[in-house]
């Protein structure tokens, strides 16, 4: 032992002051799966944090050795005892163990120290970097803001993805559901909006948190190394419960993110928050429900599943003036079975959200990415947060996609077809390839403007549908370095105004001359 | 159910009943709702609850060496007092890894006051830092 440690146990002797004080405590009486039921803690309170005794019976040479206090969290009380989640390993509580009640309600830790780090749901650090020192501690179980804390949404969320931003745009303070089957492209929408944010100026931009549920700490960790390169971890905090946590803790995570989220919110920040996902959450309630013997009601999940969403989802807020003007924008993401979106936990959540971008497995094999089905996909308060600008070109997208959607059913069926339809579904392939998007490139909104500007004056007409692609990532290319002068205007006016317009057809034309080899042939 | 007739059982006990007058009356009302084939179960339930509501009244206070219990016991009495609980049976048992003090449990209750406890409780401190 070194003189250090040796000086500061004589410390603490000489400072020691015992309290000689009762605690108030239970014992189990049985454990499985993680829950565990306590006889006594008749004083306990909901969502308590209890602390297993495991020093008892034990020398003190093995009660030091003894890894970190097992914690758990109370769930049912019943009349004979409660009935908790084990907050850790459930292998180290055993029957007979003394449980004692420490009158705290879970809360996380947040603060600036959090960002670019990665946690559990109890706020733990898990990237071995260290413990954290000055942290606000907030409370994980919290009441949503009411109506007149609130106030609509009206600043634009930027996704940095073309068909989100002009056709399904999202404004800060909402909750905007991203569904479809396994392998769609859900969470790459979502980290691509995260990346996004660093095109936001520093003061407005958005803190980020993402929350994993049930996922493969392979995926997180790649995830964790993308935000990294994209320069993205620095604004991000990362909130990890992996499929080989506890259900308890796969239930919890959510809470936990949106618990740190709250903390910026308060301050007047705005915050960007996904839940990936949802639908592994209500698995993990679902377990943890079963396990404490709660009624089963349909699909097995228990009576309030749906306000467990609910009531995490109700608290992404725009806050008024008067409460800060912070925000919290909440992404979550479900996942549907077969592309089954009138299954239990994606209706509930669907009619809880503010809209929905739906990913289908269809387009996703055609290589059209994002696969959004803009067809079936929604914004309900986004589009007064778009900017005028965006509004300008934007304006007719939807609708110009879902004629061609329906024309190209039809193409199938007829053999001649009419000039006008014929150049519709022209139009239509085009602007489904102009709008197809690498993933972890987004695409600054100003720069979204002047590409969607250039298919709306037919810049694309002449080029072969195959080559739009590439057309239009040299005409990002050329943009950025003949028109940045413009771009900028575009993003301090947020608008498109005619001298604008006049100055972007002369950069086309520009464009045009410099590579006529895509022009040449249709 | 059988937990819940059991819990009735132990109640009318609790409430003055004889044992022998309560399970009479339980068995008239299982015999009329045609429930009597629950009676073992019900018996096994009631077990149940009668040790652990003895464990609640039980009072147990640990000490490391015999000749603590004297000074020990004074101590745990003032404790119990504070804790509202009756000092009438205490259970003294010999625990050789608290090193010193004297650990009570007792009701909901628990007051530590364990060398081991202290000793510990120094060590985390001094480590966690």
């Amino acid at each position: 032992m070194n003189s250090t440690i040796v000086e500061k146990i004589l410390k603490e002797i000489e400072h020691y002051a015992p309290a000689h004080e009762g605690e108030h405590v239970g014992r189990v009486t049985a454990v499985g799966d993680g829950v565990v039921a306590i006889d006594g803690l008749s004083k306990a309170v909901m969502s308590e944090i209890i602390a297993f005794e495991e020093t008892k019976d034990k020398k003190l040479a093995h009660a030091m050795e003894a890894q970190e206090v097992i914690y758990g969290l109370i769930l049912n009380l019943e009349e004979d005892g409660v009935r908790a989640a084990v907050l850790g390993d459930t292998a180290r509580v055993s029957e007979g163990m003394t449980v004692k009640s420490t009158g705290k309600i879970l809360s996380v830790p947040s603060g600036e120290e959090l960002l670019g780090r990665v946690v559990n749901a109890l706020g733990e650090p898990i990237d071995a970097k260290g413990p954290f020192k000055n942290v606000t501690m907030m409370s994980v179980e919290r009441e949503a803001y009411g109506v007149i804390d609130r106030k609509s949404v009206s600043v634009p969320m930027a996704t940095g993805i073309k068909s989100i931003d002009a056709m399904i745009p999202i404004g800060r303070g909402q909750r905007e559901l991203i569904i479809g089957d396994r392998s769609t492209g859900k969470t790459t929408v979502a980290i691509d909006t995260i990346i996004n944010q660093r095109n936001e100026p520093a003061e407005k931009r958005p803190i980020c948190i993402y929350v994993a549920i049930g996922q493969k700490e392979s995926k997180t960790a790649r995830i964790v190394a993308q935000l990294r390169a994209e320069r993205a971890l620095e604004y991000t905090i990362i909130v990890d419960a992996p499929a080989s946590a506890p259900a308890a803790l796969q239930f919890l995570a959510p809470f936990a993110g949106v618990a740190m989220g709250e903390y910026f919110m308060d301050k007047g920040r705005d915050v960007l928050i996904i839940y990936d996902d949802l639908s592994k959450q209500a698995v993990a309630y679902r377990e943890l429900s079963l396990l404490l013997r709660r009624p089963p009601g349909r699909e097995a999940y228990p009576g309030d599943i749906f306000y467990l969403h609910s009531r995490l989802l109700e608290r992404a807020a725009r806050l008024s003036d008067a409460k800060g003007g912070g925000s919290i924008t909440a992404l979550p993401i479900i996942e549907t079975q077969d592309g089954d979106v009138s299954g239990y936990i994606p209706t509930n959540v669907i009619s809880i959200t503010d809209g929905q971008i739906f990913l289908i497995s269809e387009l996703f094999n055609k290589g059209i990415r994002p696969a959004i089905d803009v067809g079936i996909s929604v914004s309900r308060v986004g589009s007064s947060a778009q900017t005028k600008g965006m509004k300008a070109v934007a304006g007719t997208l939807k609708l110009e996609l879902a004629q061609f959607r329906e024309l190209e059913a039809f193409m199938q069926f007829a053999q001649d077809l009419d000039k006008a339809t014929a150049d519709r579904i022209a139009s239509g392939q085009r602007m489904v390839e102009v709008l197809k998007q690498k993933n972890g490139a987004p695409m600054p909104v100003e720069m979204q403007v002047a590409v969607l500007f250039a298919a709306q004056k037919q810049l694309f007409a002449d080029v072969p549908v195959a080559r739009v692609t590439e057309t239009e990532a040299k005409l990002v290319a050329f943009l950025d370095g003949q028109a940045s002068g413009v771009l900028k205007e575009i993003k301090t006016s947020g608008a498109l105004s005619d001298d604008l317009k006049a100055k972007l057809a002369k950069v086309f034309e520009e464009f045009r001359l410099a590579h006529t080899e895509l022009f040449a042939a249709k | 159910m059988e937990n819940a007739y059991a819990q009735v059982l132990w109640r009318l006990i609790q409430a003055g009943k004889t044992p022998h007058d309560a399970v009479i009356a339980l068995r008239a009302v299982l015999v009329t709702d045609g429930r009597e084939v629950l009676l073992p179960r019900i018996g096994k339930a009631f077990e149940r609850i009668a040790r652990r509501e003895m464990a609640k009244s039980r009072i147990t206070l640990s000490i490391a060496r015999e000749k603590d219990e004297h000074h020990a016991k004074a101590e745990a009495k003032n404790a119990l007092e504070k804790l509202g609980l009756s000092d009438k049976d205490i259970h003294v048992q010999i625990d050789e890894d608290l090193i010193g003090g004297w650990r009570l449990e007792g009701g909901e209750y628990l007051v530590d006051e364990s060398y081991r406890k202290h000793l510990l409780s120094i060590y985390n401190r001094s480590t966690n830092e």
